[in-house]
């Protein structure tokens, strides 16, 4: 088939098998490797993209079904003013350590950001709770996503 | 602050966080790590691996193989068909012989996936089956060990001969998977007669002696370069070599580059594990309820092959009484030979095992003494100068007390301790914990020989060149913060890349909580020589090995004396809440304070803190692996179930400031301290919230629930 | 290399279904797990697969009479965020796996994936839910509970497609759901238990019963409900409706739990809510 989308804000077509797995076309096809697989079965979230602007795990995704839809990955993420005050609270707070689910939670905190500007800890902890890290034991990814939250609010 | 060590003239200030200098581009999606690059022309790996747990191979039958595809196996190896660890019993590839479900047989690889899949269906082995050990039992029965060590202190016979009575527990614990987040993953190259590997890696000298052993060709033959790494834990200190020899095996024969990239199934199915232990803890007690003695025998399965099981042993076997000084003790430590799966490298090292035994048997005794927990294990808590289970002694200030006094204010420990033995649903926990930092013994003497350059650059930057590894924990920041600080340059203009064997020296494995504490050190000392040394245009480097202070000493053959130089310590607290009906339990706050000398950065050692301890709860509370004839019956991340958010609160974590001589601004090592006593802290509050006694990891509500019904 | 489908509307759906076996897929959470294959690959499905998503007609929730329907492209998370849907049902779809499997997953999906721990199974077991199944020909609309004759096994026949949840109001006073997952999100189910009753001047009106987990297919039993119908709330015998239903429940140890958690667990929480009953 021939798939139409518009990733990170640019209109893309290309001829892909429909059943390949979305996370595949994004890694391989488009090189958008923030896009990451860590268990390719939903589990950890490391593939975490925005489908029409709601956060889902690429890995589980048929081509055939998001033609004309809109993603954004950490890609296009990281170049707009939400992706930056993010990206800098994160770092600021200590949120990163190795870094492999670094990507797919400044996804998850983008989506839960879009829907809920002012989050308590329990809303930011069930936002993220598909997205597994192994090193931070979580406490400084949830005072990235509200130091984000208070430094970028009206982005919201 | 404590100024006893000549080593604190900066460290007034050196904790103060600053951001880590990988943070951005790894939020970003900018970091690279293995599997993002793209390796023009490389093939793709698979293995093919045993169904058997234990089996001749009578024959094995190979398919036709298309033009661009390749089966690598043992007849390809040049060298030592080994992957060379400690000791070299494990095959690169099957030699006639498995030894364990997964054992590695033979390498496919080819230009497409489908391509590989295809020929790895069709492959066909012959097997003869051959009767295989699952359990330490047998093992023991038939003797098939790879270690078996005794430690004796004071004279525990007597001990045991006049004590009034004895008190007996016998604690186990579970495998556990490390679930870095990045699978495993290698790439090697054939670039101008040399095998090059990239990859996800601890030990990139590890992997390079594997492979020049196997390929048996020269040093310079092969390099190795590691990777951004995806969390490691451990992980990635033995298993990197264990599929990094036969993948230069395989390069090395067909001279094309090949890319092996685990699939998460069978990085859980394959990898090394924590060792599950068994260890039987007998107390003996005197007529004022004094501890007078203690046995211990401590029982690991080390699985098919040896791979760091006796080093892991060892570890377990000096943890064995934990932070207490007790008289008289006879340890024992054995470590079986099974046809399971082989267990290795994890953050901790054979320590978990033990401190969980220990801190729970030590709980169990004040209980049946009718003592408060922690007011007992105060007493026989180690100070400086004290006799440790080695024979050596404690060379530091012990501040556990105050690291107590600290906790329980914070935590009302001691009052909730009292109060939760009558409300019905509630409890609280507590574990006291050490970790010796950096190898065993003399081992950074004689064994790894730690060397560290600093080069310094016309432009006025520094290079660090060391071969230990960022891989999460901070060393990036941490190292170019050392020398920056004794340099008094900024931390921008301090380069350090991720370690390639081609222009790093060998300064030793990112293993055994020595990075900082040993490394660490080697470079700030480094730094002064080039400071003294500073002219704006020169470019020069400055070496530093590792010389051992004097004042350790320590006998391999008899291990006898100061097993580790320094130690980190650290207290673990659990409150939880207990479902009666479903046997659940929710911790409802965490406090943790920990002693690793002087942080370099307060938010690096937080967050080693964090992960640490929430990691150690995963271990005592969810992850769970079964065995079933070798295989494991978890084999997903949907079955083998590691902590999400939603499952623990906010870790409350703070440190207690005490310099070490030989560790950089006074720095020990944490990364392996912080896992050390969650498990045991976890296992006691569940405990006190149902007011029943516990004696596994993990505590899943499955087994409390058996507890409940006995 | 197998086919697949994109039908834009639902004619054109069954058209195809009736041409070739074929495997409908919707938000593909469960199938492209269940079919994996070496990252970079495809997925190996055994047939064709038909996926439902393009059709646009098929993500209505909306009453018809006092039901509620729920079309066969509504995901777990707006069956969790509409207010037209019955409290249990929510609640259950709130508490699957996590926000990005649940914007994608379907109601419809977690049903014709017919797991025994299939969290949304025991609140349309227990308000009595039916699926309506469609063919070129016509429709018929079933029991869940006809529906669903084992582990992963449907009578969905190879011309059909379930298009619609039908799903009765919740005329209960007290309900309680308990979801016993392997941790405390992002969690498959160990054991589920739901129950609803509703009490009218003292009097059991109503009391439906169900639970996850604890064999191939839900466990409910209209017999014992029947039984309890009509007493007042003190008069329940909480030991003789766990015993009845100790004989219904026969779970299984696998990786996730053992058999005797799950039984025990399942009768424990039983026991919660009918104490709860009682004490209304």
């Amino acid at each position: 088939m021939t798939l139409n989308i518009t990733l990170n804000g640019k209109q893309i077509s290309l001829k892909t098998d429909p059943l390949r797995r979305l996370l595949d076309i994004l890694r391989v096809d488009l090189k958008m490797t923030s896009v990451k697989e860590g268990c390719g079965e939903g589990e950890c979230g490391a593939c975490s993209i925005l489908l029409d602007g709601e956060i889902v795990n690429s890995c589980m995704i048929p081509a055939g079904t998001v033609n004309n839809s809109s993603i954004v990955t950490s890609e296009g993420l990281r170049e707009t003013e939400r992706g930056r005050v993010i990206i800098e609270a994160f770092a600021g707070e200590g949120a990163v350590q190795c870094g492999f689910c670094t990507p797919g939670m400044l996804i998850a905190a983008e989506w839960l950001l879009s829907k809920n500007p002012d989050p308590s800890d329990v809303e930011i902890r069930e936002a993220l709770s598909g997205n597994l890290c192994r090193c931070t034991g979580y406490d400084m990814i949830i005072d990235g996503v509200k130091t984000a939250a208070k430094r970028g609010a009206g982005l919201w | 602050m404590l100024n006893n060590t000549g080593a604190e003239f900066m460290s007034d200030k050196i904790g103060s966080p600053v951001e880590r200098t990988d943070a951005a581009e790894k939020t970003g999606g900018w970091a690279k790590y293995l599997d993002d690059y793209d390796f023009p022309g490389a093939l793709h790996g698979k293995f093919y691996r045993s169904q058997k747990a234990r089996a001749e191979i009578k024959k094995i039958n190979l398919p036709e193989l298309p033009d661009g595809y390749h089966i690598i196996g043992r007849g390809d190896v040049p060298g030592l068909n080994a992957v060379s660890m400690i000791k070299q019993d494990m095959p690169a590839f099957a030699d006639g012989h498995v030894n364990h479900i997964g054992e590695i047989i033979l390498l496919i690889a080819g230009p497409e996936k489908s391509g590989v899949l295809k020929i790895h269906s069709e492959i066909e082995i012959e097997y003869k089956e051959l009767p295989p050990v699952f359990t330490t039992v047998e093992a023991l029965k038939k003797g098939d060990l790879f270690a078996d060590y005794h430690l004796k202190k004071g004279d525990p016979d007597t001990a045991f001969k006049n004590a009034v009575r004895i008190i007996e527990d016998r604690i186990t614990t579970g495998h556990q998977e490390h679930i870095y987040m990045e699978p495993q993953s290698l790439y090697g190259s054939w670039k101008d007669g040399q095998v090059v590997m990239h990859g996800s890696m601890q030990c990139p000298y590890y992997v390079k002696h594997s492979v020049v052993e196997a390929l048996g060709c020269d040093e310079d033959m092969v390099r190795v370069v590691q990777t951004t790494t995806g969390g490691a834990f451990g992980g990635k200190e033995d298993y990197p070599e264990i599929i990094g020899t036969p993948l230069a095996i395989a390069v090395n024969k067909i001279k094309k580059p090949v890319r092996l990239v685990l699939d998460r199934i069978e990085d859980i199915s394959f990898t090394c594990k924590r060792h599950p232990s068994e260890i039987v803890l007998k107390t003996a007690v005197d007529e004022e309820n004094n501890i007078t003695g203690m046995d211990i025998d401590i029982v690991i399965d080390g699985g098919a092959y040896e791979t760091y099981s006796c080093i892991v042993l060892q570890r377990a076997v000096f943890s064995s009484t934990g932070v207490y000084d007790i008289p008289n003790v006879n340890v024992r430590g054995r470590a079986c030979r099974t046809n399971n799966v082989p267990n290795g490298a994890f953050r901790g090292f054979g320590a978990p095992q033990a401190l969980t035994a220990i801190e729970t048997h030590m709980g169990h005794t004040a209980e049946e003494i009718g003592e408060n927990p922690a007011e007992f294990k105060k007493k026989y808590f180690l100070k400086k100068g004290s006799a440790t289970v080695t024979n050596g002694k404690i060379h530091e200030d012990v501040l556990l007390e105050k690291m107590f006094n600290i906790i329980d204010k914070k935590s009302g420990y001691a009052e909730k301790s009292r109060q939760y033995r009558t409300v019905p649903g509630k409890g609280i926990g507590i574990s006291f914990y050490n970790h010796g930092c950096g190898f065993t013994g003399d081992g950074e003497q004689t064994i790894i020989k730690a060397v560290v350059y600093l080069d310094k650059k016309k432009n006025g930057n520094v290079e660090i060149l060391v071969s230990n590894v960022e891989m999460g924990q901070g060393l990036r920041t941490n190292f170019p913060k050392i020398v920056s600080r004794i340099l008094e340059i900024p931390m921008e203009n301090i380069i350090f890349k991720d370690p390639d064997t081609g222009f790093v020296p060998n300064s030793g494995p990112t293993a055994a909580s020595r990075s900082i504490m040993v490394v660490g050190f080697l470079l700030q000392e480094a730094a002064k020589k080039m400071k003294k040394r500073w002219n704006d245009e020169e470019e020069f480097r400055v070496e530093q090995h590792y010389r051992h202070p004097e004042e350790f000493t320590w006998n391999q053959e008899t291990m006898q004396g100061d097993a580790y130089p320094a130690y980190g310590w650290g207290i673990t607290v659990v409150e939880a809440e207990a479902d009666p009906d479903t046997y659940e339990i929710t911790a409802s706050r965490i406090w943790a304070v920990h002693e690793a000398g002087t942080a370099i950065d307060e938010k690096i050692l937080n967050g080693q803190v964090q992960g640490g301890v929430m990691q150690g709860l995963g271990w005592g509370s969810l992850e769970k692996l079964q065995l079933k004839e070798g295989r494991f019956l978890q084999t997903t991340m949907a079955d083998y179930i590691i902590p999400t958010a939603m499952d623990f609160p906010r870790i409350n974590s703070e440190f207690v400031d005490n310099p070490y001589p030989y560790g950089p601004f006074g720095a020990k090592g944490a990364g392996e301290l912080v896992f050390d006593g969650a498990g045991a802290a976890y296992l006691s509050a569940v405990e006190s919230a149902f007011n029943i006694k516990i004696s596994a990891l993990p505590v899943t509500p499955e087994a409390i629930m058996e507890v409940m019904l006995k | 290399m197998v086919k697949s489908y994109r039908p834009e509307t639902l004619k054109e759906a069954l058209e195809l279904r009736r041409s070739e076996k074929m495997i409908p897929l919707a938000g593909g959470t469960d199938l492209m797990v269940k079919f994996r294959n070496w990252a970079g690959l495809p997925p190996l499905f055994e047939k064709s697969v038909l996926m439902l998503n393009n059709i646009s007609d098929l993500s209505g929730i909306y009453s018809e009479g006092k039901n509620i329907i729920i079309e066969a492209g509504v995901t777990l998370t707006e069956t969790a965020e509409s207010e037209c849907v019955p409290a249990p049902l929510r609640k259950a779809a709130a508490q699957i796996a996590a926000p990005g499997i649940r914007n994608r997953a379907t109601l419809a999906g977690n049903i014709c994936n017919a797991s025994p721990a299939g969290d949304t199974l025991v609140p349309l077991y227990v308000l009595g839910a039916k699926v309506r199944l469609e063919n070129i020909h016509g429709r018929r609309e079933l029991l869940i509970s006809e529906y669903i004759r084992g582990p992963g096994k449907t009578v969905l026949k190879d011309d059909e497609l379930l298009t619609a949840v039908i799903v009765p109001p919740d005329t209960s006073n007290i309900s309680f759901y308990k979801k016993v997952g392997t941790r405390k999100a992002n969690a498959l189910t160990k054991v589920s238990f739901l129950g609803l009753a509703e009490i009218k001047e003292g009097i059991l009106n109503r009391i439906n019963l169900a639970f996850g987990a604890v064999g191939p297919v839900i466990v409910r039993s209209k017999e014992i409900e029947a039984k309890l119908i009509g007493l007042k709330s003190g008069e329940i015998d909480i030991d003789k409706v766990s015993a009845e239903f100790s004989a219904l429940i026969i779970p299984i140890d696998d990786q996730r739990s053992t058999a005797k958690y799950r039984k025990k667990v399942a009768l424990n929480l039983l026991g919660r809510f009918l104490t709860r009953v009682k004490e209304l």
